[in-house]
């Protein structure tokens, strides 16, 4: 990710100005007021406050006491050192608009497809071009539907990944599959409420506009006792014995949604790391990530997302790579030898966020399923180099085995000799 | 990831096993805990004919006081070694070790036997029990022979067992109060040690031995000698590598291990001094 070139070059040029790396970045972030902001290269990023996640990750990592202890710890000869590093991301999501895609030559489009269908059997099935592979889609889309049509998530079935069924869709990725496929699954619940409200203006004899819709039954302003539960109207569009002139049977509504704009989600990731310098071990003693994604449809799910990519940036960062020979075969094709991290090789992990509604669509949401990975590969890089700057270390390639930061700390110490 | 075709049969007993192998000949290999010989067969590295498990022979699983040693029956698994008490008292250097063998999973089917018959330097109860100067027994069809850890060793898992030999017990003295100290360097908790050092130390006199510095697990008799002779632990650790051909792989060159060596060694006989 670009992120990873940015924010090195953050810290870099912090260490050349002399200043604090958190000082560096809070001078040049966009402030919250200057939002909706026009970038140089045309985009505009939708909404943001990152200093707020800035500083609420340093005092959740305690900033200032890492920095004041390193000061007494990473002296001449010490054989354990401590850093702390930092990545703040700012991330380009919800991949769409179609058009812009094009520019940027991609083949394909930005829209997903949602259909609502009300069954006469007071079920509610879902279609979504989204493709869930363990993001928790039928959960969060349920649970949009559950809050849109005032129904259980129970009796929300949301069909997926067959193209016999759900035809139209695009792909999984970018973080767009809750700011393009959920925020199309509710509109299209609003297509639904909009047809259900004419079914009920005409059986309870009253105008629309006279119409309250909520917990899921339209009531007569003022006579709540004139009212119709959605699985009375559902059944009534099914039967349609009793339909307004022209209207369609069936409560059923699709919607294309391609958004106006990407979403842009953001955070602080700080990562604080102790080197044996005589082995060259990293351990990483704590990781904070605070994310902001906008509005959360499932804290729990935007937590397992946050935890899986801060574990596979972590791998990156310090275990992952494929070697190959000069004849190009691969060494280590096997995962005896390809370094996945368990879950004993994984350091506390501790969350926060901060909630900064996207403006572009009707939902808030940004999108989180990359920010794990995008911020804790130059978090960890960060903090390592921060650990070994005082002898003289300014680069550190990934992955950071015990072997390279072992001979980044040789080399350092032969130049400086 | 799917063996080469192979036939199976199961001892009862250690004869038994000891005949089987004996009709099948040099193609059939003892399966105990399988830990190291099923990997190497699913990656087409061994390819027996036959297996002879070895793994239901119940009364080769033990763990004995026999005076100045505890005598370990060769299928004790690891589990078994790490939370015995009698190691513990005795040999807690051994139990230690045992630990750190792979995962949970691996330590309760793996066996103590099966790695020193492995013999892979690697791993780390043969360079453990190397260290703390421990005999191995074996039986064959002409009865049964003591062989000393530092003859058993003879090249990239190679060991002195004859084809028709079956490692049945493993002798380990009493460390009688010595300090000891168990350093396993690795980048995963579940990986084989880049380097690795068991080491204890009583008095003068001291055992270190080296995980994965060679084909073989390699007695660090130089530090032993130096610290005999009254030199530093400082010193001593500067000859860590003196036995040693480290390889080069993908996890370190043979300058860095010789390196680790050092400083593991250093910081196990700190430990062990204490």
């Amino acid at each position: 990710e670009a992120t990873y070139a940015i924010e090195r070059a953050m810290d870099a040029l912090a260490d050349v100005m002399g200043i604090d790396p958190m000082e560096l970045r809070r001078r040049n972030f966009i402030r919250k007021e200057q939002f909706p902001y026009t970038a140089f290269t045309g985009l505009v990023y939708d909404s943001g406050d990152h200093e707020l996640a800035m500083d609420k990750a340093a005092a959740m990592a305690d900033y200032a006491g890492v920095r004041a202890r390193q000061a007494t710890q990473n002296v001449p000869g010490a054989t354990k050192v401590i850093g702390i590093g930092q990545a703040s991301y700012f991330e380009m999501c919800g991949l769409a608009p179609s058009r812009v895609l094009a520019s940027l030559n991609y083949s394909a489009g930005g829209w997903e497809a949602a259909t609502i269908r009300v069954l006469p059997t007071n079920k509610v099935q879902v279609v979504t071009g989204t493709a869930p592979h363990g993001q928790g889609h039928e959960t969060a889309w349920s649970m949009i539907v559950a809050d849109k049509l005032g129904v259980s998530p129970d009796d929300v079935d949301v069909l997926h990944s067959d193209t016999a069924i759900a035809p139209l869709g695009l792909d999984t990725y970018g973080s767009r599959s809750l700011p393009v496929g959920g925020v199309a699954i509710a509109l299209a619940c609003d297509k639904v409420i909009d047809k259900a409200r004419k079914i009920a203006a005409h059986q309870l004899e009253a105008s629309e506009d006279d119409l309250d819709f909520a917990g899921g039954t339209f009531s007569v302003k003022g006579s709540p006792d004139r009212a119709l539960p959605l699985a009375a109207i559902a059944f009534e569009a099914f039967t349609a014995h009793n339909l307004p002139d022209g209207l369609e049977p069936n409560l059923e509504a699709q919607v294309t949604y391609d958004p106006p704009n990407f979403s842009w989600p953001f955070g602080t990731h700080i990562c604080t790391v102790e080197i044996d310098t005589e082995t060259g071990q990293v351990d990483v003693l704590q990781y904070v990530a605070v994310d902001d994604c906008g509005n959360q449809v499932n804290p729990m799910i935007v937590e397992g997302q946050v935890h899986g990519g801060v574990i596979q940036g972590l791998a990156q960062a310090l275990f992952e790579e494929a070697v190959y020979d000069t004849d190009g075969n691969l060494k280590n094709a096997s995962l005896a030898e390809y370094l996945v991290p368990a879950a004993c090789d994984v350091p506390p992990i501790t969350l926060g966020h901060t909630v900064t509604p996207s403006p572009t669509n009707p939902l808030g949401v940004k999108g989180i399923g990359e920010a794990g990975t995008i911020g804790a590969a130059p978090a960890v890089i960060n903090a390592i180099v921060d650990a070994l700057s005082h002898l003289g270390v300014r680069e550190m390639p990934m992955p950071a085995s015990p072997h390279t930061v072992w001979n980044a700390i040789r080399n350092a110490q032969g130049a400086s000799k | 990831m799917i063996t080469a075709p192979f036939d199976y049969v199961r001892a009862e007993s250690a004869a038994q096993a000891i005949s089987l192998i004996g009709q099948h000949g040099d193609e059939a290999k003892f399966l105990a805990g399988g830990h190291s010989l099923l990997p190497l067969m699913k990656l087409r590295l061994a390819a027996p004919s036959v297996l002879v498990d070895i793994g239901r022979i119940r009364d080769l699983s033990y763990i004995r006081d026999a005076g100045d040693h505890v005598a370990i029956g060769a299928l004790t698994r690891h589990m078994d070694v790490e939370t015995s008490a009698l190691l513990a008292e005795h040999a807690p250097l051994l139990a230690h070790a045992a630990s750190h063998v792979g995962d949970p999973q691996v330590r309760h089917r793996g066996t103590i036997g099966g790695s020193i018959a492995h013999a892979d330097p690697a791993s780390d109860l043969p360079a453990t029990t190397l260290a703390l100067g421990a005999t191995y027994v074996a039986q064959g069809p002409n009865g049964t022979r003591e062989i000393a850890a530092t003859d058993f060793y003879q090249g990239f898992l190679e060991s002195a067992l004859a084809p028709d030999e079956m490692l049945t017990e493993i002798r380990v003295p009493k460390m009688a109060g010595a300090g000891w100290s168990f350093q396993k360097f690795n980048r995963r908790a579940q990986d084989w040690a880049i380097v690795g050092v068991a080491a204890w130390r009583r008095g003068t006199e001291s055992g270190v031995a080296l995980v994965n510095m060679g084909s073989t697990p390699i007695l660090a008799t130089s530090v032993s000698g130096a610290l005999a002779q009254g030199a530093s632990v400082g010193d001593a650790a500067q000859l860590a590598a003196e036995e040693a051909e480290p390889q080069n792989d993908l996890n370190a060159s043979p300058e860095y291990r010789v390196h680790l060596a050092k400083v593991l060694v250093r910081r196990a006989l700190e430990e062990s001094s204490r």
